[in-house]
This record gives C-alpha cells, sequence and structure tokens, in this order.
C-alpha cells in the first residue's frame, strides 16, 4: 500500500462490494464490526508494505509434491 | 492423601502409582471429584469422561497387578481444549455448529501418545471459539475464569485448558496455539505453557484454524511435567503434512543441565514500546536471575505481528466461509464478525505476509548465531476483567481480543520454540508470564532455563487458592 492510501481506503465500499461476492449477509450491527475490523487489516497491511521484499523472495510454506 | 496429589506434579503422581503408594483408580477419582466440585466456578470443563478414565485407571492398577512395567505418565490425569478429537465427542473447537458434527471416531495422535504412557484423560476443555480468542471468554459455553480471580479472564484460546492446571484439576492439559493460545493463558493464570517448533508435534485430530501457524503443545505446573508430557507425545506421524522430517529429541534427560553457560538476551524494540511496567518487571526479574545482560532486537517485529495478523484473518475466513454463509448467526458475533472482514482481503496482502516471514525467519535465524535464548514479555499486562472489551498500550486504546497477543504472534509466525513461564511480584495475587524463546528444534533449551529459574524460585506455578 502506498503513503497516503491509508487515508484513502473506504473499507464501507469494500464491505459492500465483497458482500455480495462472498453470499454473505451483512446485518447492521455485523457490518459495523466488519468494518472495524477492515480497518484494523488495512493498518496492519500498511506496517507491511513498509518492508521492502525483492521479486526473488520466496514464500515461506514450500509444497513437496 | 490421594487428592493432595494433584496439587504436586505429575512426575509424584505416575511415581505414586508406580510404586503402588496410591492407585490410578484413586488419583482419577480424586481429579473426576476435583472436577465435580471447582468447575462450576471456573467453567474450565466442557465435557468430562469419567466411565472413560476409570476404566483406563483400572487397566492401569491391573497391569501393575500383572507385574508390568508402567509408563512414565501411569495414573495422571489430563484434559485437552476441546478442538482435539476425542473418540465419541463431538469436537466442539468452542463452537456451537460443531456440535453438529458426528462424534469423533478416533483419538487425536498426541492423546493416544499420552494415554500410551500412561496418562488417564479426564474430559474436553473450554476454549474460544474456533482458537480466534485471546479472553477464554465464550458466547456458548460461558467464560473459563481465572482461578487466581474469578472475576478476569483465563486469557485465550486455550482458557479452559490453563484454568484447569491453575487450579487444580489436572496437572496437565493440552491446547493449540496459532498466535499465542497456549502461552496467553498460561501468562495469565500463571502455569507453564510449551509451543513447541512448528512442525515438532503432530496435529492430526485437532480443528484445524490457520494452517501456516497451528501448533499444538501441553501445559503444566513444571518444567519438568510439561518435558514428561512432550517427550511422551514426540514421535512422527505421516498423516500431518506439516510435521517435520526430524528425529524425536526428547528433553527430560537434560532439563537439569542448567543455564550458566547458555547465551541469553532480551529482546526490546517492538517487545519493550507496547509491555505495560507488570511484563517489564517480569522480564527483568527473570533477566536478572540469569544474569541475561544484553538486549537485542527483531528489527521486523511489528510488521511480523501484522503479517501474522493477516495470515490469520485470510485463512482463518477461508477455513470457515461456507459455515459463514450458512450459519453466520450461530457464531460468537465476536468472532464471526473478524472472519467475515478475513474473506473480504485481497489475496496480495496474504502472498505478501508469506514472503516476508521467509525474511523474518531469517532475521531471527541470524539473532540466534549469538544467542541461545531469548527473553520477551508474554502479554503486555495482567489478566484483564472479563467482559472487558478494550485497553490501553503505549498510550493507545485497543481491542482487548485481538491485543493480548501481540508479543506472542511474531515468535508463532515464525514457529520458534516457546515456554510461557509464570512470575510473580511481592504482594501481586495474579502473575505474568515471560516467553523463553529458543531457535527451532530446541525445545530442550527452553525447558534447561525454566527448570533453573525454577530451581531459584524464580518461576513457580502454584495451584490458586480461590477455593
Amino acid at each position: 500500500m502506498n503513503e497516503g492510501s491509508l487515508e484513502a481506503f473506504d473499507p464501507e465500499a469494500l464491505a459492500s462490494a465483497m458482500a455480495p461476492l462472498l453470499g454473505l449477509a451483512q446485518p447492521p450491527e455485523s457490518r459495523a464490526q466488519t468494518i472495524v475490523h477492515l480497518r484494523i487489516a488495512a493498518e496492519h497491511a500498511e506496517k507491511l508494505s513498509s518492508v521492502p521484499l525483492d521479486d526473488q523472495e520466496e514464500p515461506a510454506p514450500v509444497f513437496t509434491p | 492423601m490421594t487428592a493432595a496429589l494433584l496439587d504436586g506434579s505429575a512426575h509424584a503422581i505416575a511415581e505414586a502409582v508406580r510404586s503402588g503408594s496410591t492407585s490410578a483408580r484413586e488419583i482419577a477419582e480424586a481429579a473426576l471429584g476435583r472436577v465435580k466440585t471447582r468447575n462450576g466456578a471456573l467453567g474450565a470443563f466442557t465435557d468430562v469422561t469419567a466411565t472413560r478414565a476409570l476404566a483406563k485407571a483400572d487397566a492401569i492398577d491391573a497391569a501393575r497387578a500383572r507385574g508390568e512395567t508402567l509408563g512414565p505418565l501411569a495414573g495422571v490425569p489430563f484434559a485437552v481444549k476441546n478442538l482435539f478429537d476425542v473418540e465419541g465427542l463431538r469436537t466442539r473447537a468452542g463452537s456451537k455448529i460443531n456440535r453438529d458434527l458426528p462424534p469423533a471416531r478416533a483419538d487425536a495422535t498426541i492423546i493416544a501418545r499420552l494415554e500410551a504412557a500412561g496418562a488417564v484423560l479426564i474430559g474436553a476443555l473450554n476454549m474460544g471459539e474456533y482458537a480466534y480468542d485471546f479472553t477464554g471468554e465464550n458466547s456458548h459455553d460461558g467464560p473459563s475464569r481465572n482461578p487466581h480471580d474469578l472475576e478476569r479472564m483465563t486469557g485465550g484460546s486455550s482458557g479452559g485448558s490453563a484454568a484447569a492446571v491453575a487450579g487444580g484439576l489436572v496437572p496437565i492439559a493440552l491446547g493449540s496455539d496459532t498466535n499465542g493460545s497456549i502461552r496467553v493463558p498460561s501468562s495469565l493464570c500463571g502455569v507453564l505453557g510449551l509451543k513447541p517448533t512448528y512442525g515438532r508435534l503432530s496435529r492430526v485430530g485437532a480443528f484445524p484454524f490457520v494452517a501456516s501457524f497451528d501448533h499444538v503443545g501441553p501445559l503444566a505446573r513444571s518444567a519438568g511435567d510439561l518435558a514428561l508430557a512432550y517427550d511422551a507425545m514426540l514421535g512422527r506421524d505421516g498423516a500431518d503434512p506439516a510435521q517435520a522430517e526430524r528425529p524425536a529429541t526428547p528433553v527430560s534427560a537434560t532439563l537439569h543441565e542448567g543455564a550458566k553457560e547458555l547465551r541469553i538476551a532480551k529482546l526490546g524494540g517492538y517487545f519493550a514500546n507496547s509491555a505495560g511496567p507488570d511484563a517489564l518487571a517480569a522480564l527483568d526479574a527473570l533477566a536478572r536471575a540469569l544474569n541475561a545482560k544484553r538486549t537485542v532486537e527483531l528489527a521486523h517485529a511489528d510488521a511480523a505481528r501484522s503479517a501474522a495478523y493477516l495470515i490469520t484473518m485470510i485463512e482463518g475466513a477461508a477455513l470457515h466461509l461456507e459455515r459463514l454463509r450458512a450459519r453466520r448467526q450461530d457464531f460468537d458475533p465476536d468472532v464471526g464478525d473478524r472472519l467475515i472482514a478475513g474473506a473480504m482481503l485481497p489475496g496480495a496482502w496474504a502472498a505478501r505476509a508469506q514472503k516476508f516471514r521467509r525474511l523474518f525467519r531469517d532475521e531471527a535465524l541470524a539473532l540466534f548465531r549469538d544467542v541461545d535464548i531469548l527473553l520477551a514479555p508474554a502479554t503486555p499486562c495482567r489478566a484483564p476483567k472479563l467482559g472487558q472489551k478494550t485497553f490501553v498500550l503505549a498510550g493507545k486504546e485497543m481491542l482487548v481480543r485481538p491485543n493480548l497477543g501481540l508479543f506472542t504472534q511474531p515468535i508463532s509466525f515464525i514457529g520458534l520454540p516457546v515456554v510461557a513461564a509464570p512470575a510473580w511480584t511481592a504482594g501481586e495475587k495474579l502473575p505474568i508470564g515471560v516467553q523463553i524463546i529458543a531457535a527451532p528444534w530446541r525445545e530442550d533449551l527452553a525447558l534447561r532455563v525454566v527448570s533453573a529459574l525454577e530451581r531459584e524460585g524464580v518461576v513457580r506455578a502454584p495451584v490458586a487458592k480461590y477455593a
């Protein structure tokens, strides 16, 4: 996530777009809490994005056939 | 007389049963009696397997009467977080939904291994729903309660496991730890909890949460009992794809080798910045006792916590998506809303987090070239009150449920072996734990340190005197 995008992040819009795609009902109280958790997740994603990662970095889990 | 053995160690119980000074049946009856009298206050047990326990105890006594050699856990009562399969029980995993599943047809692998060593299963234990919890509260079964103060949290998600051990109902319990679910309740309830290296113990028969981070392990009141249980659970199980091809390396034989030759350092930076004064005082007390004067840093611990947080949300949501669609109203609201949010997150975040996980592993391994043991707080504070939703850490108000594990999460993120060990300060009736962290596959070193601290009286885990 680029600098400043946390302010631009719109969890309401994300929840509105994703709930029908996922087939999830959104009663008002649940939706409000979901939005709280989306905002927290975005803060964590921003922290994670501050660590530079090379294209060649391999993800931790390695599948063994 | 026999009931008093339940306040002591599993070692002492097994020795008493082997010597014939008490019988396995007397011990099992005493443990079942304690569950009957104490569980109403503690909310630790959700299922009691009395018939099975007495049959197992009788089989042990019969084996002794025939002159057979009894196992190292002969007659030791134990109980398991209710996400472990117990033959004949529905594996509720703290949920309402799973109660509709058929009863388990076999025991989880590590239950079978403990019983093969002579241990006696007494029942299954309360936990946070689907293990997505650091509080020990459960909207379906009620909260498990901290035996040192019944109005406070046990911590979660293995809250019933810690309450059962701290309350003197059983000397050993099994828990699971994805982000801290053994270590957080161990800290808040004043018991010892071992989260082994990722891939060490079989998870077969444990209801999953986040496959990338799921661990299983024991809680007990001494390093010796942790080692006893851990050694009995070692061994390959081809049915767990995450289990590593490593030799089983028992730890009991080296437990008393001391900590003097080990290079021990405190973790600073992230771990010091958000910890409350009680957590830092406990950390300093252990560091002083170990003559650990160095402070080192895992530079990306904060990002590691964030990466673990995101992978947990996304993998956990994927596991439960169908249940969220079909039975949203049957979830604990505090769990269901987090899972729904997890289902909505970009896949790129999870992929980036898994890439970063390897980098952070390398950062920790570099540190372990220079130190053998790292010390860090287990929780930022002592047990919050039941029902408490927020607390203030480093000047910022935060939710309790996701943030009690902010110090455990970066460590399980890369699968390091850890013992959470309780420290006490003068006049304080609530404990608080410290993480004793070793390099991958060196559970033996972490347990040696805890054992040395016990001998100095710095770490102890007495049965709570609430009764």
